[in-house]
């Protein structure tokens, strides 16, 4: 696997300017829309002792992050229909190789809109947390990122085009509602709260916090990232083999 | 020459001998449930060689490709590439193709396709000897979903040669390209093949079989038809074609005599005019003069490829034919 080609395909997903604007726009809208409404008045958010600005702001900021990664999905399925990748197939660029550099491309572009919403909000609403807490936060999230890499690979091996739209937009709408990305939990009922403990967009969210916290228990959701991650990772390898096999 | 002692040329030929061949098919089959795609193919290709793969749509030729270049698994049989497996050759670089279905992404331009080929390669040509080899220069910075029919042709071509290939295999090419397009990307291939580098290339087009091949395979109904040099297979098609005009009155008698003419395949008349098709027509012709004085408007005609395109390819459901044109042929595996 060459570092040159992963490099050169990360960037070439930055670059792509569709998907910027897609999975970057409506977060930094709804940052900025909740956040002159929760506003720099430096309200203290009781259950999670943050200021609601600092909430607000890792809130979108994986909401942000999930959707980068998420959107490599339709990266994957422009490229199976074009016939890309059966010119890659004449590479030194395994299958396996192929995959792995799609989730490398998808936390590349998560971690530019983390980062990218933390500095706006910053900027914007003087949000203020000390460097170290930013710092971790934004690890926090994209580590939360790192299944919805593995989805999108999912999407990508499994949707035709016609379907990925459709099959997006469920996923994503799903685990942002369900997550609390959208609407914080605790005005949620609490049924939703339960539900949210195994969806890995509510860890995604819970990581940043603790990491704006600089404290917390990382135990339970490292369990359920992972837990998600190797289901994911074992479907994607099932997919590939199978699809190897059939050729 | 003729040095009974090891000439440099000798040490040559022995080094030919024992290299592996470039591509080496044996009992190559491949079946999509009831329909067999590719029917037992041997087949050996030589390092340097310039081969044309010839036949009609649905004969095979996109199939045999996928399962050279190891895309497809094989059925039955195998398919060797330098003495290796074809995963192994494409991982050193060995290889490069222009595959139908294989096509570019439209949201990049053509400097940036070839840059990320390059990238996935070990040791690739720069970006830069890629694009100019294969005519792209002045189309490197525009967008692949701009680019006319010839011109996308070229962008694959270049892609296929980044890594440097000793083997090119190409997929009806020159699909979609005018007359010029189609003379220039000729013209870059040849230029890239000078170096003594082994290409396979599909084509409809006979003439750019007859031009640009020095040998021809073709495939029928998944398998292989006949396989000889352009004259070889044009030869298939029974010699040349002797027609003249004649004054005398048809007669039973005339037409054993004209059987008798050196290797006569067939004769006919039409009107006044008669056909004699022959093996050895230089022959055939002197005899005809000689003993008919009153023969004029005389005609020689080669067979041209297309004749022996049809003959060939229509011959499956003719098995005498078929058996009749390989063993004119010979075997050259």
């Amino acid at each position: 696997m060459s570092i040159a080609y992963l490099g050169l395909e990360s960037l070439r997903q930055l670059k792509n300017v569709r998907n910027t604007v897609f999975t970057f726009v409506v977060p930094l809208v709804m940052l900025l829309l909740f956040g002159s409404i929760y506003g720099a008045s430096g309200q203290v958010d009781p259950s999670t002792g943050l200021p609601w600005i600092v909430v607000t702001t890792v809130q979108m900021a994986g909401y942000g992050g999930m959707m980068a990664a998420l959107g490599q999905a339709f990266t994957i399925v422009t490229e199976r229909s074009v016939g890309w990748n059966r010119q890659l197939r004449l590479t030194p660029l395994s299958g396996m190789g192929y995959l792995i550099s799609k989730v490398v491309a998808a936390l590349a572009v998560a971690l530019v809109s983390i980062v990218a919403l933390i500095v706006i909000s910053v900027i914007v609403f003087h949000a203020s947390l000390s460097p170290a807490g930013w710092a971790m936060a934004a690890l926090g999230l994209w580590l939360g990122v790192i299944p919805f890499a593995f989805i999108a690979v999912l999407i990508g091996q499994f949707a035709k085009p016609q379907f990925a739209q459709p099959l997006f937009m469920v996923i994503f709408l799903g685990m942002a509602i369900l997550g609390g990305l959208w609407v914080p939990l605790s005005v949620m009922p609490s049924w939703m709260t339960n539900i949210a403990q195994v969806v890995p967009s509510y860890w995604l969210n819970r990581l940043g916090q603790m990491g704006a916290h600089l404290s917390g228990d990382v135990m339970e959701p490292a369990l359920v990232l992972l837990a998600w991650t190797v289901v994911l990772g074992a479907f994607i390898v099932w997919r590939y083999r199978r699809d190897a096999a059939r050729q | 020459m003729g040095g009974v002692n090891t000439t440099p040329a000798t040490v040559a030929r022995a080094a030919q001998r024992s290299r592996p061949a470039a591509i080496r098919l044996t009992g190559l089959s491949k079946t999509f449930g009831p329909l067999t795609a590719v029917d037992g193919i041997d087949l050996s290709i030589q390092p340097g060689e310039v081969v044309a793969l010839l036949g009609p749509n649905g004969a095979g030729k996109s199939t045999t490709i996928d399962l050279v270049l190891g895309l497809a698994t094989p059925t039955a049989g195998e398919a060797e590439l330098f003495g290796g497996t074809p995963r192994a050759a494409i991982e050193t670089g060995r290889v490069g193709a222009m595959l139908q279905g294989g096509a570019l992404l439209p949201t990049m331009t053509v400097a940036q396709s070839v840059a990320l080929i390059a990238a996935a390669h070990r040791h690739p040509l720069s970006v830069q000897e890629a694009l100019e080899r294969a005519k792209c220069t002045e189309i490197a910075k525009q967008k692949v979903s701009k680019l006319s029919g010839g011109q996308m042709q070229r962008a694959r071509f270049a892609v296929a040669i980044v890594s440097n290939p000793d083997l090119l295999i190409l997929d009806e090419p020159t699909a979609a390209m005018d007359v010029e397009a189609r003379r220039t990307f000729w013209q870059s291939m040849q230029e890239f093949t000078d170096a003594g580098r082994t290409v396979v290339f599909a084509t409809h087009y006979l003439d750019e079989a007859d031009a640009y091949a020095d040998r021809i395979v073709m495939m029928s109904a998944g398998r292989v038809v006949a396989d000889g040099t352009p004259g070889e297979v044009k030869a298939v098609v029974s010699g040349r074609r002797i027609r003249a005009s004649f004054d005398f009155a048809w007669s039973a008698e005339i037409e054993a005599e004209l059987y008798e003419l050196p290797g006569v395949r067939s004769v006919d008349h039409r009107g006044d005019v008669l056909t004699v098709v022959s093996d050895d027509s230089d022959a055939a012709l002197r005899t005809l003069l000689s003993r008919y004085d009153h023969l004029h408007d005389i005609e020689v005609t080669a067979h041209s490829m297309d004749d022996a395109f049809l003959a060939l390819t229509q011959a499956r459901s003719d098995e005498p034919y078929r058996q009749n044109s390989t063993a004119l042929i010979g075997d050259r595996s």
